[in-house]
């Protein structure tokens, strides 16, 4: 059935912000050790007893992931205690999201561009080894090198005005280029396009004096679409090494200070705000889909090819 | 002086230097620029009852008013809150008039509720503060009175009883109880009555002037960056990138003092750095074991490979301490002579003393291997490269093995101080430093009651106890400097430390930055005469 | 490539891959327990001057970093690309048993843990890791479970384009054996270029994952290290004195060795993947 996979995307991405935090307070308990000691450490916080009752610890893992859940979903993710001490951490998520989404964004720009020459055929194949050669090297090496750029131009107290979007574009270049971003983008255009063209419609379309890309991109955007999902999560995850590195102050850097640190509210909180974003991009992904498909229940003869087209 | 290195040729300042830099410096003045400076690392809260770092206490003093302070300057016990003091009733009390007209950050007046408010807090168990332990002892109670005065009763007489309430003062009106937990917002934003307001951004602490009556800041805004590279941090001070460094690393200093543009400042921490044994581990409970750990480390070597110190420098930045006090301090008993050097023959027979005998190389003890866990401070790690290994490497060429970890800062002063990785580690390395006052009870002390709160390993001795206890009773400096003398002398032969080194903190400021006396320990407390 | 020109093509490229991986392997073995000791009046030694990389600011041969972080990155990463490939093969099988309702909760599960962006996973699991649990076995294995989704999902299509249960039933009529079909034609003839891929992959991202995730605890102050004991040195260490070097420092040499040993990473990866291809 057509709408299968666009509503198990939905389901999943409906879940995926519930499950991550159950995952992670299943873990709480399964680890050794008292749940409160691994959260917060008694030194700090005010004494055991009065710490499981402010985290919700002392009646089990389940009343503590509902009560978790419950604020979360009010925007209530306690205070820092470590990262900003007593900032709340919903503030702090709030600062950082918009970074990571920008620098995600641009990020994304080359990448476009990059699909859609490859797409148009104005990316020679010849040059495929460049890009697969150039994203053979990790993020985090560009990064470094960005980093000591920028650091030796504007010094390390560069965090605001231009040093700050430097920083930012470099960064996107950085996160757009490394990791086989670039090259993946342009090596899976190319081939979903070249699969698609080889199909008998569009040798007839073209015939008919049609152009190849307005036949063929409605067939073959769900794939595009999916592409552009996986290479945005894979681009999220590449963000938390290049925002640590080039000091941008997004959501990954949050999260590995966090983590530095174990400020467990914030990494709690961070990761469940990546996978708040990972749930955008699947519902996005989804209702592509849907679209697509009752575009093709709409108009199925002659332009669309009536089998399902692959997700 | 460091091992002599040339200075990499991008390092070094350019022809233009000095016009560059004059040209920073009117720049600066002209249009009342915030002046930039490294810290070590970012504060980890700017609540003056949860200071536990350098970097924290540096940061609140330009923030707070500390009730009486020491003058860097007349090293006289001052006070910007407080007109006039005197002693009351039995003399375990004492009356302040405070000075009219202070406000706090936000504008609203500062009066004897606030004082009466942070003893109060102080008091209350609820309040979780290391900081408040040590004014628990000595504080009973506190009464604000109508004509701006406030009455603080003490435990007992004081010789001199301002010292005693050296706290910071907090803002009654920012609270909601006196149980003040450390995740309140306050520990970001705080408010203070001090000379400069902070306001806390992600890489950046930002402070800018405030002015009061008993405060008159020069310079209209600060920023603090955490520190990151130590090479970062010379070239940034070298290209007037920044005007400050708070810690200018041993390696650096002669690339620093090169320069015309910027001054190497003495910044006086009493500081000394040590390797805190773990008494109640099975090896290191004997006594020769420890001491052949002792004898095992060659501390001239072990300087020379990871702060550079040239091992025939006359003037070197770092003295070798046989004890728990620098060697400029009065309570320093000289007669106990360091250890310099290692001497592997008189180690290797206290541990067949204590009846380890070697196997292949290794010391095993029961019929177990000695493998010791250490770990270290990271951050001492900035100023003493690879410390941790080096340590290790000469713990395991005397025969003992080693799996070394570093401890974070956060996690050093959390966990290591209180107590709580005594079931982790063997031996803990780091770094004590002190203001005036050099009161080392609570390292050694049984950890009992308020006593002990920093005993790394839970260290217990009676006798070292009976000595604290003559410290603590002493009426005369003579008696303190006496008991601390023979506290000395005991645990360099007990050894539930290995007393390393006393290294020299040096800053280093741009020349635009005039009149920048720096205080002992609190490092800003006269920041009202810093000008550009 | 087809014929026995590809198959030389083939052979070529797995002798690369072989030998690359067992400079590797070497590498590792000869891993000293702990880098030597600084020898100051060293410092900063060339490739020429101290064979082969030169030495660091503290006279410390380059070699010892380049040894130790072989030792700590070639078996997780080994294991951690055999384990996407072992997933691969059974998510591949499965799609040729004609049991629908595994295929669709592989599917689901693929859904679920494919969105998820892969270090932010690595990070929570880093954190909850006790002490003495933590290294590149455990995060490399979580990285693994992560990239397992997609190498899943395209063995399954793989099998999927050659008829799934039909394809097995034809060679069962055949009269081949089942271990014959699963293993042979299935496995080796057509999901191999997929699985081998993948895994090739997965190892070396491992590999570049336990170099930044050092890199970043090398910052200072210095942190733990997750991925490896703090006696030890990742590839990462080179690559934070090849930024000294930018900054000023003669450590050129650094940065080249670093970058080095990440092209040998990167090229035995793709040596893999292309001899591993489709006849």
């Amino acid at each position: 059935m057509w709408w299968t996979r666009p509503l198990v995307r939905l389901a999943a991405a409906a879940l995926l912000p519930l499950l991550v935090p159950a995952i992670i307070t299943i873990a709480l308990w399964v680890l050794p050790g008292d749940p409160a000691d691994i959260i917060c450490p008694p030194e700090i916080c005010d004494g055991t007893a009065a710490l499981a009752a402010r985290w919700n610890l002392d009646q089990g893992p389940y009343h503590f992931y509902a009560h978790w859940v419950g604020q979360a979903l009010q925007g209530d993710f306690g205070n820092s205690w470590r990262v900003q001490q007593g900032v709340p951490v919903g503030g702090l998520i709030a600062e950082s999201l918009p970074t990571t989404a920008e620098l995600v964004l641009l990020a994304l720009v080359p990448l476009t561009l990059a699909s859609l020459l490859a797409a148009l055929g104005w990316l020679p194949r010849r040059l495929d080894p460049l890009w697969q050669a150039i994203g053979l090297a990790p993020a985090v090496i560009f990064a470094l090198l960005a980093a000591a750029a920028i650091e030796i131009r504007f010094g390390a107290i560069s965090h605001e005005g231009l040093p700050a979007l430097v920083r930012l574009l470099a960064g996107a270049l950085v996160l757009g280029v490394a990791d086989g971003s670039l090259a993946a983008a342009i090596v899976g255009t190319r081939t979903t396009f070249e699969e698609e063209v080889k199909e008998r419609y569009i040798g007839v379309g073209v015939l008919r004096g049609e152009p190849v890309l307005a036949n063929a991109l409605p067939n073959v955007l769900p794939a595009l679409v999916g592409q552009l999902r996986a290479r945005t999560v894979h681009l999220l995850s590449g963000a938390v090494v290049v925002e640590v590195v080039l000091g941008i102050p997004g959501l990954g850097e949050l999260l590995f200070r966090g983590t530095l640190m174990q400020d467990f509210g914030v990494v709690l909180a961070a990761s469940w705000a990546f996978s708040l974003l990972a749930s955008a991009l699947m519902c996005g992904q989804a209702l592509i889909e849907i679209l697509h498909a009752l575009a093709i229940r709409r108009f199925p003869a002659g332009v669309l090819p009536t089998e399902e087209v692959p997700g | 002086m460091t091992t002599p290195r040339p200075l990499p040729p991008r390092l070094r300042p350019g022809r233009l230097a000095p016009v560059l830099g004059f040209l920073a410096g009117a720049l600066l003045l002209a249009a009342g620029a915030d002046v930039s400076y490294y810290e070590e690392a970012a504060p980890s809260t700017l609540n003056p009852l949860f200071a536990r770092t350098m970097v924290d206490r540096r940061s609140q003093e330009l923030v707070f008013d500390r009730l009486f302070y020491r003058s860097a300057i007349t090293n006289e016990l001052r006070s910007g809150l407080v007109e006039s003091w005197e002693r009351i009733g039995d003399g375990r009390s004492i009356k302040l008039k405070l000075k009219e007209g202070v406000k706090w950050h936000d504008g609203k007046p500062f009066g004897p509720d606030d004082v009466c408010f942070t003893i109060e807090a102080m008091l209350d168990p609820a309040t979780p503060s290391e900081v408040a332990k040590g004014y628990r002892e000595a504080l009973v109670g506190c009464t604000a009175q109508r004509d701006n005065t406030v009455q603080i009763e003490f435990t007992k007489v004081y010789h001199n009883p301002r010292e005693r309430v050296a706290f910071s003062v907090l803002p009654k009106h920012a609270f909601n109880g006196t149980a003040i937990n450390p995740d309140l917002e306050f520990s970001s934003r705080p408010i203070g009555t001090g000379p400069m307001k902070a306001s806390r951004g992600k890489h950046e602490l930002k402070f800018s002037a405030m002015k009061n009556p008993h405060h008159d800041p020069k310079i209209a805004g600060l920023i603090q960056t955490e520190g990151g590279d130590p090479l970062l941090q010379v070239r940034s001070l070298l290209n007037g990138g920044v005007q400050g460094v708070i810690s200018v690393s041993p390696t650096y200093r002669g690339d620093v003092s090169a320069s015309d543009e910027v001054a190497l400042k003495s910044y006086d921490l009493r500081s000394w750095w040590f390797v805190a044994l773990n008494t109640g581990s099975p090896f290191l409970r004997d006594k020769r074991v420890r001491q052949a750990l002792d004898l095992t480390i060659d501390r001239m070597r072990l300087r020379e490979l990871t702060i550079g110190v040239d091992p025939n420098d006359p003037n070197p930045p770092c003295e070798f301490v046989s004890g728990p006090f620098v060697q400029s301090s009065p309570y320093y008993n000289r007669a106990v002579k360091t250890a310099e050097r290692a001497n592997p023959e008189k180690a290797e027979a206290l541990m067949r003393e204590a009846g380890a005998n070697k196997q292949a190389g290794r010391w095993v003890m029961g019929g177990q291997s000695i493998t010791l866990r250490i770990g270290i401070d990271s951050s001492l790690q900035t100023e003493a490269r690879d410390l941790l290994n080096q340590i290790g490497n000469q713990l395991q060429e005397g025969g003992f093995d080693r799996r070394v970890d570093n401890v974070t800062p956060d996690e050093w002063v959390h966990q290591a101080v209180t107590g709580r990785l005594k079931g982790q580690y063997d031996a803990l390395i780091g770094k004590w430093s002190f203001g005036v006052v050099e009161d080392v009870n609570d390292m050694f002390h049984t950890r009992q009651g308020t006593q002990g709160s920093l005993n790394i390993f839970d260290y217990s001795d009676p006798q070292v106890d009976a000595i604290l206890a003559r410290y603590d009773a002493a009426k005369t400096d003579t008696e303190a400097q006496d008991a601390y003398h023979d506290l000395h002398a005991y645990l360099a032969k007990e050894l539930p430390y290995l007393f390393l080194w006393k290294l020299d903190t040096k800053s280093a400021w741009r020349n635009e930055i005039r009149s920048n006396t720096i205080s002992p320990y609190y490092y800003f407390t006269e920041f009202d005469g810093w000008r550009l | 490539m087809s014929g026995p020109r590809g198959d030389r093509t083939r052979v070529r490229w797995a002798a690369l891959a072989g030998v690359l991986l067992a400079v590797l392997l070497v590498a590792s073995a000869l891993a000293p327990e702990y880098v030597s000791v600084p020898e100051p009046d060293r410092a900063y030694l060339s490739p020429l001057q101290a064979p082969p990389f030169g030495t660091d600011d503290r006279g410390i041969p380059l070699l010892d970093y380049a040894l130790q972080g072989a030792s700590i990155v070639t078996l997780p990463a080994l294991a951690s690309g055999l384990l996407v490939a072992l997933l691969a093969t059974l998510a591949g099988l499965v799609r040729c048993l004609d049991r629908p309702w595994l295929d669709g909760a592989l599917q689901a599960v693929s859904e679920l843990v494919g969105a998820l962006p892969r270090l932010v996973v690595v990070l929570v699991v880093a954190l909850m890791l006790p002490r003495q649990a933590r290294g590149l076995l455990p995060i490399g294995l979580t990285w693994a479970l992560l990239a397992a989704p997609g190498a899943m999902d395209e063995a399954a299509a793989t099998a999927q384009r050659l008829g799934g249960s039909r394809f097995v039933e034809a060679l069962r009529a055949h009269g081949f054996s089942g271990a014959r079909i699963y293993l042979v034609h299935l496995v080796w003839f057509n999901l191999r270029p997929v699985i081998v891929r993948q895994a090739a992959e997965v190892l070396m991202q491992v590999v570049f994952l336990e170099i930044a995730l050092s890199y970043l605890a090398l910052r200072p102050p210095p942190a733990p290290a997750f991925t490896h004991a703090d006696s030890e040195y990742s590839w990462a260490t080179l690559l934070y004195q090849g930024y000294a070097a930018l900054l000023g420092l003669p450590l050129v040499h650094s940065l080249v060795t670093g970058l080095m040993l990440v092209a040998l990473v990167a090229v035995m990866a793709q040596a893999m993947r292309l001899a591993g291809r489709a006849r």
